[in-house]
């Protein structure tokens, strides 16, 4: 069968900062196909469409349209070319309405030399669009004042009218309901039928079943599978997608787990997840796995106060936080690892010591007087202790490496004496060889009598660290999978796939 | 490298401001001049060390030329109704703090944008300046108050020269040495990473603009002490000078950056230049034309300074 290509992207390579994102991606979309782009978190998928977008420029590599080579530097240049892209986190202006964030950019002029926007063009004009798609919106409301799903649909629309080749998704049913479902894919349909290329990111397979013609699969910036939909089953497909074996060395730990730690009961957050109750021991680290949008991130900071808790209670050694604040759970002994560790971690312009000792600088006070010498001493201890380099306390931690980010942070709570440790993503944006250090200093917080509970995305990872992974489902545990038995692929058909595997 | 220029760069402008205008104006360097220097700077100079603080815990407090009134005002209403002089002080730093306090609860506990708050908070003291004093200046301050601003310990060192140096000293100290002074820098460098960290971050925020606030109502004092009265429009204008002596010294509007030492010679940056100006016969006028420019200018290079760090960090 020939495809005629609307879109081509050949040997698409990225790198950040070093760190190689994409390696040589071709990603091919023809006129009225619907093509899914399937990966793990961090597989890529994101920066392939921006680079597409024209938001980030390729290292290496080409795009066609039509045939043609093509040059985006600018998000204005994807446009021009007709490729218009939905993308996660929603891009509206708040303060403007419906219909002028349909139209922003190309508003509908009148009094062609003064060009003066006609409110009620573009009013009718949104109107007639939303009310073809079947979307049930006011043109004229403000987008801050509509719920998470209209906004979302708001946003495609706009995009619809933009793509007139290629339109992207990326999880554009993250925030819908199954009607609201339903009704974008009746669109995708008519788009299709126009002969639009679109190209369709999910974590949800099922969903994909109903619309995809092609399927491509990305893994660590590259593509492990291209092929059209249906020739693999899902099984297949969740195993190239997890694909990497063991690679990393995790070491095992010996001593068993000893008294609970943490208790956490029906802990609630609306919205976010429900009626969450589980338990870490000292010397055990606990896994929770799921995919993006599951609420593992708002779990973990809602259980170290940084977010309220609608209702439920959390206890650290048996004794219960009452009113959840940060400041109160590092008294407890918890210690967080946020997922974004430039966001809620590191104080970019201090120093490497000054990073570590942050969360208990109490402990350096003599009398009124912060002891600096001993300061540096700890500092030292802990460099040693978990290899962080470069060795020197007063190294402005920006400057740092990622992986060496990240030990100061797990030194941090070190030195804070934490009992228990949340981990959300901690080697995320960390090379190889500082992640097996990282392994080793998880394991030895745990030997040490500490429970950990860990949230990641990497399942080799999740499983290689784990005594008991937790899956959580759109906020909620679905199951807890033993980690010595279970499989990449139990854990991702649990996490992905809705009740009629799980 | 660029880290030593960033380091060095306000000693030498100041080094070379002085080698320039002494070089026209050889009169600047008589010790008279420079003890008027000295207390013409004072005022500036004191709250810029509350400034440096609350700015690098990331804050900003544009009502402090307000509080120096209304601290001055409150102040010179109990030295005229008898107080003793260093309870008139004491009155006029505890004016300073309540407000100061208030602007700091605003910013930490409403969250509002610092910039927003005192803005308005400059309006609102300013108002009740002008409101208890009926707009009239208080006269009638004892004699004895006046040594506050003009007076000479062992008859040489300018008693404002030397408060000073206490002060300057006092929260160089508190910023190096101490647990507040180490949390002001993490609260400003990141200000989710403090919270995470366990910090109560708002309780922080309300004891620098507290601080900050008794520093203006100190300032307050010397300056009615040298206008011998207690007018409510005093210190008009004052934010703007002593914001800019710590953006000159290397303090960041962004937060999490700036010494004691580099504001005190922004300060000096700034009395010299008036100095050098009167000296030389440039008016007033074009001297605030100056520091505008040199404010732009000076958090320019900060700006720079940040983005080359953003971009090797990334």
């Amino acid at each position: 069968m020939t495809r005629t290509l609307t879109l081509e992207m050949r040997g698409i390579s990225k790198s950040f900062a070093g760190n190689p994102v994409l390696a040589g991606v071709n990603l091919a979309a023809a006129a009225g196909e619907v093509h899914a782009l399937v990966g793990e978190n961090g597989a890529g998928k994101s920066t392939l469409m921006k680079i597409l977008a024209g938001v980030y420029q390729p290292d290496a590599g080409e795009i066609l349209i039509d045939g043609s080579p093509a040059q985006f530097s600018r998000p204005a240049d994807a446009l021009e070319h007709g490729i218009a892209m939905i993308y996660q986190e929603l891009s509206l202006a708040g303060r403007l309405t419906v219909a002028d964030n349909i139209f922003l950019g190309r508003e509908p002029l009148a009094l062609a030399p003064l060009k003066v926007i006609s409110q009620r063009a573009i009013n009718e004009r949104a109107a007639r669009v939303l009310t073809g798609y079947g979307f049930d919106i006011d043109p004229r409301a403000r987008v801050e004042r509509l719920g998470a799903a209209d906004r979302q649909l708001v946003e495609i629309t706009r995009a619809t009218l933009e793509a007139t080749r290629v339109l992207v998704m990326d999880e554009p049913t993250s925030s819908l309901t199954t009607r609201e479902v339903d009704e974008l894919f009746r669109l995708i349909r008519d788009l299709k039928a126009k002969g639009i290329a679109i190209i369709y990111i999910s974590h949800r397979l099922e969903e994909l079943e109903s619309i995809a013609d092609r399927l491509t699969i990305l893994r660590d910036g590259r593509v492990v599978y291209e092929g059209a939909w249906g020739e693999i089953s899902t099984d297949v497909m969740i195993r190239h997608m997890a694909g990497r074996e063991l690679k990393e060395i995790f070491p095992r730990r010996t001593a068993e787990p000893g008294e609970t730690r943490l208790r956490v009961d029906g802990l609630s957050r609306a919205g976010k997840f429900s009626s969450v109750t589980l338990q870490a021991r000292a010397g055990e680290v606990v896994g929770i796995a799921g995919l993006a949008g599951a609420g593992r991130t708002e779990l973990v900071e809602t259980i170290f106060g940084i977010r309220q808790a609608d209702s439920g209670e959390v206890r650290v050694n048996g004794v219960r936080i009452d009113a959840l604040r940060p400041d109160r759970a590092v008294a407890q002994g918890l210690g967080l690892l946020t997922e974004d560790r430039k966001q809620a971690g590191l104080c970019l312009n201090l120093s490497l010591a000054q990073n570590l000792t942050l969360s208990n600088v109490r402990a350096l006070v003599k009398t009124w007087k912060l002891d600096r010498k001993r300061e540096t001493a700890i500092a030292r201890g802990f460099i040693e202790r978990l290899h962080i380099r470069p060795p020197n306390p007063t190294k402005i931690i920006a400057r740092m490496s990622g992986g060496n980010q990240q030990k100061v942070l797990l030194g941090r709570w070190l030195f804070a004496n934490s009992k228990v440790f949340l981990l959300d993503e901690p080697t995320r944006g960390v090379d190889v060889a500082a992640r097996s250090e990282i392994y080793r200093a998880i394991n030895e917080l745990a030997e040490a009598g500490a429970a950990v509970v860990m949230v990641s995305s990497d399942l080799p990872e999740l499983l290689g660290m784990s005594d008991r992974i937790l899956v959580m489902r759109r906020g909620r545990i679905v199951s807890e999978l033993d980690a010595k038995t279970t499989t990449q692929e139990e854990v991702l058909t649990h996490a992905a796939v809705a009740e009629a595997r799980g | 490298m660029s880290e030593l220029i960033k380091r060095f760069l306000p000693f030498v402008s100041l080094v070379a401001l002085c080698v320039v205008i002494a070089a026209i104006e050889p009169r600047f360097l008589s010790a008279g001049n420079l003890a008027s220097v000295a207390r013409q700077t004072a005022v500036i100079t004191i709250i810029s060390m509350g400034m440096t603080m609350v700015m690098v815990s990331g804050g900003i407090d544009l009502s402090v030329g307000s509080i120096l009134a209304l601290s001055g005002v409150v102040g010179a209403i109990a030295l005229v109704s008898g107080v003793p002089i260093v309870i008139g002080v004491v009155t006029a730093i505890a004016t300073g703090a309540a407000c100061g306090l208030l602007n700091g609860a605003a910013v930490a506990m409403l969250r509002i944008p610092p910039f927003i708050v005192t803005l308005g908070a400059m309006g609102i003291y300013r108002g009740i300046a002008l409101l208890i004093t009926d707009g009239k200046a208080v006269v009638g301050v004892p004699s004895g108050f006046g040594y506050l601003a003009e007076g000479n310990l062992l008859g040489v060192v300018p008693v404002p020269l030397l408060i000073v140096l206490i002060v300057a000293l006092a929260t160089h100290v508190l910023l190096v040495n101490t647990l507040p002074g180490r949390y002001c820098y993490a609260i400003g460098s990141n200000i989710e990473a403090a919270r995470h960290a366990g910090i109560r971050v708002s309780r922080y925020q309300v004891l620098f603009y507290a601080l900050l606030g008794a520093l203006a109502g100190l300032a307050g004092s010397i300056e009615s002490a040298r206008l011998v009265t207690a007018p409510p429009t005093a210190g008009e204008g004052y934010e703007l000078r002593v914001i800019a002596a710590v953006v000159i010294g290397g303090g960041s509007l962004a937060g999490g950056q700036g010494t004691v030492i580099g504001t005190v010679i922004g300060a000096l940056i700034m009395g010299v230049l008036a100095n050098g100006a009167n000296l030389l016969g440039i008016s007033s006028f074009a001297q605030q034309v100056v520091i505008g420019a040199v404010i732009v200018l000076a958090v320019t290079f900060d700006e720079f300074q940040r983005r080359r760090i953003e971009a090797t960090s990334a």
